[in-house]
């Protein structure tokens, strides 16, 4: 992948975005940083680590980024968990405690941290911790997830690790528990150089449509997320059902698979099942590296839906904002930082306002094309890739200067 | 005219902490507001003003925007969108006014304290980290060619921030005014421009254009000096 430089990004972004940018990176120049997650490749976290962390060295900050080693039985706690975290309930064992237990011994014994700042994203790592006591480094936990109504098990054996952090990031304020170190809230933000998002050419367009026999003729509704039961994919069918009884239309559900998902396969059978005698619904598992398709069909789409049950940030409805698309999406989480009700995009509740609002998109495109634009121009100012290195630069700084309100540059 | 010190631009730039403070209906919101910390109340009564302001009507204050969005007091969430902020140059006397107008309110309508909010309100404060920018002037042309250069942040800093967060009397720019020129009424001029009317966009316009009429002035009557001359 050809690594883009931070100059390209200043055609983007205001240039008082870009100069802010700029003077922190100058601030902090020279520290180093150990980014940590549980995957490589799937899921948003891998996704911005992959951008974020040459931009980081470019700018200064030596950055490296390491992958916790886990097996099957690992990943299927730790997506337990995940769904407990999010307020599913879930049944916990105390066999669960112990393999993330025994799994977060196995990495402990085969990493060490000297740098000046280590930032662990997500619930999977957060065990190394423990290592806190052997380095000089300053620790940071960076949730991606909704934990304000946490499974109380599920919280209360994490706590335990994540109380140990000098700080934690989560990306909207409701999103935090209480914890005795300072807590603070970044956003989180899409690249608008990423092969996901970059600008395509109508050509480009249309080769993936017609790959995938879409017709352009009539409109396309779009869901872009893994197959997932909190992306309820099949209440985005019956939705499209509810449409297509007044408007001639097509969906389509394309995701690729996370390696710490181990759910995805059994509910990609039952959206195949719920679809199975409608042509007009294009079931696409996509594989890893699949963007440029990603990108092309959400630019090809009419309306781009997002009809999570839960949702951490929501970075999807991000992309197809950027690119300027008309959104119907749940009003949870953090969509509802993203899509200003009648603004930015449209909120719905039900799969019958999903429904009722696809139909008031399709059946008013000059409205559709206004929401459209808001929406990129939100993106543009919020939620922009070279905002969160704004933030995480000043998170930096902030790290050398506790109970400081103002710091002197 | 040559000023005795250059006006240098600074810029800041926020990371912002979420406290433990949240509130789930008015009665709680109240009482969370008396106690807390200025740096949250400068926060939440300011942010948006270090924004792009592409939507219009929006509140820029997040305490009306809570009471319109999540608990739909909508009487309520104009009075505290009407505050002005330029009124108070100290954020004790910004919260007494918040919590009078909560007060009146609530006085008015007990029943309401008690409604839950859709979403709690989680108090934040910004850690504000200053920056110096390239940018500084040694007179009104400077000046004004720098004004325009720098973004919106900085011109924050030095109308809001500096004189609420580092309590000085009156934003950077009039006292830079007053200091070197002396002038009085300049200055007095750009403190009462109103951010609420304008965006930030057209308050840097604004300060410009008093300042360049100034500049004006002061070239015309030089002319008209050289002239009798």
């Amino acid at each position: 992948m050809a690594q883009n430089k931070i100059a390209e990004y200043s055609r983007f972004i205001r240039p008082q975005n870009f100069d802010e940018l700029m003077l922190l990176a100058e601030k902090a120049a020279g520290k180093r940083v150990r980014m940590v997650n549980s995957t490589a490749v799937g899921g948003g976290v891998a996704e911005i680590l992959t951008r974020v962390v040459p931009l980081y060295n470019e700018l200064g900050i030596k950055t490296k980024w390491d992958v916790i080693k886990g097996s099957g039985p690992f990943f299927g706690v730790t997506k337990t968990f995940h769904n407990a975290l999010h307020g599913i309930k879930s049944d916990i064992s105390t066999e669960m405690f112990k393999v993330f237990q025994e799994t977060t011994a196995a990495n402990l014994a085969e990493m060490s941290f000297d740098e000046d700042v280590v930032i662990v994203h997500d619930p999977q790592p957060a065990g190394l911790i423990a290592a806190k006591e052997r380095s000089k480094a300053k620790w940071v936990w960076r949730c991606h997830i909704d934990t304000s109504h946490p499974q109380a098990d599920v919280w209360d054996f994490l706590k335990g690790y994540i109380e140990k952090y000098d700080a934690s990031v989560f990306s909207t304020p409701w999103f935090a528990r209480k914890l005795a170190a300072p807590k603070y809230f970044i956003y989180p933000a899409i690249d608008p150089l990423a092969e996901k998002n970059r600008d395509l050419s109508a050509a480009e367009i249309e080769t993936v449509a017609r790959k995938y026999k879409l017709d352009r003729s009539r409109p396309i509704i779009t869901q872009i997320s893994r197959f997932d039961y909190l992306k309820d994919p099949l209440g985005v069918i019956e939705a499209y059902k509810l449409v297509k009884r007044h408007n001639d239309c097509q969906l389509v559900l394309a995701g690729g698979g996370a390696t710490d998902d181990p759910e995805g396969g059994q509910v990609l059978n039952q959206v195949q099942e719920a679809a199975k005698n409608d042509p007009d619904i294009h079931i696409l598992l996509l594989p890893p590296y699949a963007d440029l398709e990603i990108n092309a069909l959400q630019r090809a789409s009419t309306v781009i839906v997002q009809k999570s049950l839960r949702e951490g940030f929501g970075l999807t409805v991000t992309e197809a904002l950027w690119k300027a698309k008309p959104v119907v999406a749940s009003a949870v989480g953090g969509i509802t930082l993203q899509i200003i009700h009648n603004f930015t995009g449209l909120l719905v509740h039900s799969i019958e306002g999903t429904a009722y609002q696809i139909r008031y998109l399709i059946n008013n495109p000059q409205a559709a094309k206004k929401m459209g634009e808001y929406g990129r121009e939100h993106v543009r100012e919020k939620f922009l890739i070279t905002r969160k290195l704004r933030n995480y630069l000043a998170l930096l700084i902030a790290l050398d200067h506790p109970n400081e309100d103002i710091i002197q540059g | 005219m040559t000023a005795k010190t250059a006006f240098e631009f600074y810029t800041s730039s926020q990371l912002v902490e979420i406290t433990s403070q949240k509130a789930g209906d008015l009665k709680e919101f109240r009482e969370i507001l008396k106690g807390i910390d200025e740096s949250s109340i400068f926060y939440h009564v300011h942010h948006a003003f270090r924004e792009h302001q592409f939507a219009p009507g929006v509140y820029t204050n997040d305490f009306a925007h809570w009471v319109e969005e999540e608990i739909g007091e909508h009487v309520l969430a104009e009075r505290l969108a009407n505050i002005n902020i330029k009124d108070y140059t100290e954020l004790g006397a910004l919260r007494d006014k918040i919590v009078e107008i909560l007060d009146g309110y609530l006085n008015q309508n007990p029943a309401g304290g008690t409604v839950p909010a859709k979403r709690g309100f989680y108090f934040c404060r910004a850690i504000g980290i200053v920056l110096k920018t390239r940018y500084e002037a040694w007179d009104y042309d400077e000046f004004c060619a720098a004004l325009k250069k720098v973004g919106l942040r900085s011109l924050f800093f030095h109308f809001f921030e500096a004189r609420l967060r580092l309590a000085k009397r009156s934003n950077d720019f009039s006292n830079w005014i007053k200091d070197n020129y002396g002038d009085e009424i300049l200055a007095k001029k750009i403190e009462a421009l109103d951010p609420y009317i304008y965006t930030m966009d057209q308050l840097r316009d604004r300060i410009i254009a008093l300042v360049r009429k100034k500049r004006d002035g002061l070239i015309g009557r030089i002319f008209k000096w050289l002239k009798i001359r």
